[in-house]
């Protein structure tokens, strides 16, 4: 292409638009290794592009500041925000704790936090309209009231931790009547091997 | 691309080391995967039924996405039996998405190392299949977000509720399809690389990474192990429970409605034996001087230019053949309320004495004005459907105002905002 406008000269030209040249294009080995992946990937791409598009041909017009704004925010909020948000909350957590005295159970402790302030989160990350009484008009429409939204979700939270908490318990129990019965059967055996601790 | 940026990964997210969890890896993504390729296309299936139930083809008035072109290929007429149908519809739709938020979490989770790609654009193909996942997961977190909000009737989005959820749906799909296309081979190489009973035998003890060369998604340089495979499915598992369980029963209601204890129809508005209401008289500025004495209802036939065939006072159609039809009135949002018995005049009856015997639609007029549902047209089954009425009273008693008082209608399997509360008139078609 260069070449052509470079330095006109017919013969060149002709060269360039032998159909042969385009007919190479054809080749599937050419093809995959200009394009990255087979003729039949890019065909799905074509379907999939043009599906998206008629749709959002009629979508966009709805807000077409908003819309975009709206998938890119959701990619972004959910990505790049919630999600190092839980983890750094979840690292914080084991770190937190594994530090403190007297020394943390060998047992995985942070999974019986973990997972009810997850399912906690979760369910505030669903229903927080309702739980921070933001539609303003539900009542008037519902006559529902929004007040006991905030006191449900405190009282499930309060109640996973409950269960979580009593889970760990009968656990720790558990393991320590095992340790037990082990160490009275062989007494003066050889010792315990060290328990990995979580982390 | 390769020319402009490094081709050493820059530090932190970009280097595989970064991602350290023990568990992550094709495997756990693929099983997550299947979850949800068992579970979406049933969301989507549920959805194109509920919009082919507003009967969009039939008129303009019931139609909120006019432009849907090509997308509404798969519309019919939508059938007035069995009576629960709507309401099974729609609470497989909105329980079955509320349920999925935690499989979508834990799966975009397992899947975050590729967000970091290094180098981010491979080839055309690699920057092609990146757009797709735009679209999948823009649209995903997308279409959660607007029936999660519009169901809690917050409506912070950016438009109104049918179309954006609708043509999101169509852009999301695409994106789920093509990704669907091209993963499904790795995914079932990554099922059958484990077993999966042999996974819920495996205690936290036992739990080892899956190996680097199992693909990009297993860790290189793996932390310790905090909980086993089998722990983060239940994790998950326990979440969309939770989730079910304390929402569900706005769908199921009777003695269990209580239970949804966080979704907006848990409670029952003024005691055990009143239902549900999506609008209230106040809210629909509906004025005590229009439902009383006063009212008429104003039969019409669409062949008599404007002329009403008759003008009945609601005494007048008390004193008409009634008929008691037991019917649930079932929301797009998801509740619904158990079978009601209803007590009117069958609008078949009604066509009759407007002079059309056999009527192809009827065009329902509320009292309400400037409502995106004060107008609405029913097909031709559910006119002559024999539990489609014209309601007066319900339960035994006058409707309440809140209820629809002088008069609503009330059809079988239709969608909630179809039973026109405070009805002003009725127009059948021949």
């Amino acid at each position: 292409m260069r070449g052509l406008f470079h330095r006109p000269d017919p013969r060149r030209l002709l060269r360039w638009l032998d159909p042969r040249r385009f007919l190479r294009w054809l080749d599937p080995r050419r093809f995959t290794r200009w394009y990255g992946a087979g003729p039949l990937h890019l065909l799905t791409m074509l379907g999939c592009f043009a599906l998206a598009g008629y749709a959002a041909a009629e979508l966009l017009p709805n807000n077409a500041i908003g819309i975009p704004v709206w998938f890119a925010g959701a990619v972004i909020g959910h990505d790049l925000i919630l999600m190092p948000m839980y983890t750094v909350a979840d690292r914080s957590a084991m770190a937190v704790f594994r530090h403190r005295r007297p020394q943390l159970p060998a047992v995985p402790w942070i999974n019986y936090l973990r997972v009810p302030a997850a399912l906690s989160g979760m369910l505030l990350l669903i229903w927080f309209p309702l739980i921070f009484r933001l539609p303003g008009r539900f009542t008037a429409t519902t006559t529902l009231s929004l007040d006991p939204f905030l006191w449900h979700w405190l009282a499930v939270t309060g109640a996973l931790f409950l269960l979580s908490a009593m889970a760990l318990a009968v656990r720790l129990r558990m393991g320590r009547a095992r340790r037990k019965t082990r160490d009275r059967r062989r007494r003066r055996g050889p010792a315990r091997p060290g328990r990995r601790t979580a982390s | 691309m390769k020319s402009l940026l490094p081709s050493d990964p820059p530090p932190g997210p970009f280097r595989r080391p970064f991602w350290r969890s023990p568990i992550r890896g094709p495997w756990l993504t693929s099983v997550f995967g299947v979850l949800l390729l068992a579970s979406i296309p049933v969301l989507f299936a549920t959805g194109l039924l509920s919009y082919a139930a507003y009967n969009p083809d039939l008129s303009r008035v019931n139609d909120e996405t006019p432009g849907k072109g090509l997308l509404g290929f798969y519309l019919f007429s939508w059938p007035t039996h069995p009576v629960w149908l709507y309401r099974l519809n729609q609470g497989v739709h909105v329980t079955l998405g509320l349920v999925l938020v935690p499989i979508l979490l834990f799966k975009l989770w397992s899947v975050l190392p590729k967000l970091f790609e290094w180098p981010p654009l491979r080839s055309p193909a690699h920057a092609l299949e990146r757009l797709s996942l735009f679209l999948l997961v823009g649209g995903a977190v997308f279409e959660f977000a607007t029936g999660i909000l519009n169901i809690q009737t917050w409506y912070k989005f950016p438009g109104s509720f049918y179309p954006l959820h609708f043509y999101g749906a169509w852009v999301f799909m695409a994106g789920f399809v093509v990704h669907v296309a091209l993963k499904l081979p790795a995914m079932i190489r990554a099922l059958r690389s484990r077993s999966f009973i042999g996974e819920l035998r495996t205690s936290l003890a036992r739990t080892r990474p899956e190996p680097p060369e199992a693909g990009e998604l297993a860790p290189v340089a793996p932390a310790a192990p905090t909980i086993s495979r089998r722990g983060v499915l239940a994790f998950a598992g326990a979440g969309s429970a939770l989730i079910a369980l304390l929402s569900v029963g706005q769908s199921v209601g009777g003695p269990l409605r209580w239970t949804a204890l966080l979704a907006p129809h848990g409670a029952n508005p003024a005691g055990p034996d009143d239902f549900q209401v999506n609008q209230t008289a106040a809210s629909a500025r509906i004025r005590k001087s229009e439902t009383g004495d006063a009212w008429r209802l104003t039969l019409g036939s669409d062949g008599q230019d404007g002329q009403p065939a008759a003008a009945l006072s609601r005494a007048d159609l008390l004193g008409m053949r009634l008929h008691t039809a037991r019917l649930p009135i079932a929301c797009v949002e998801g509740w619904s309320t158990g079978n009601q018995a209803w007590t009117g005049v069958r609008l078949s009856d009604l066509a009759r004495l407007a002079g059309v015997a056999h009527p192809s639609s009827a065009l329902v007029t509320s009292l309400e004005r400037g409502g995106a549902f004060s107008e609405v047209v029913l097909s031709q089954g559910q006119v002559l459907d024999p539990d489609s009425l014209l309601a007066l009273r319900v339960n035994g008693s006058d409707l309440t105002p809140d209820h629809g008082y002088p008069a609503r209608v009330i059809l079988p399997a239709s969608p909630g905002v179809h039973n026109t509360k405070w009805v002003a008139s009725l127009t059948f078609r021949a």
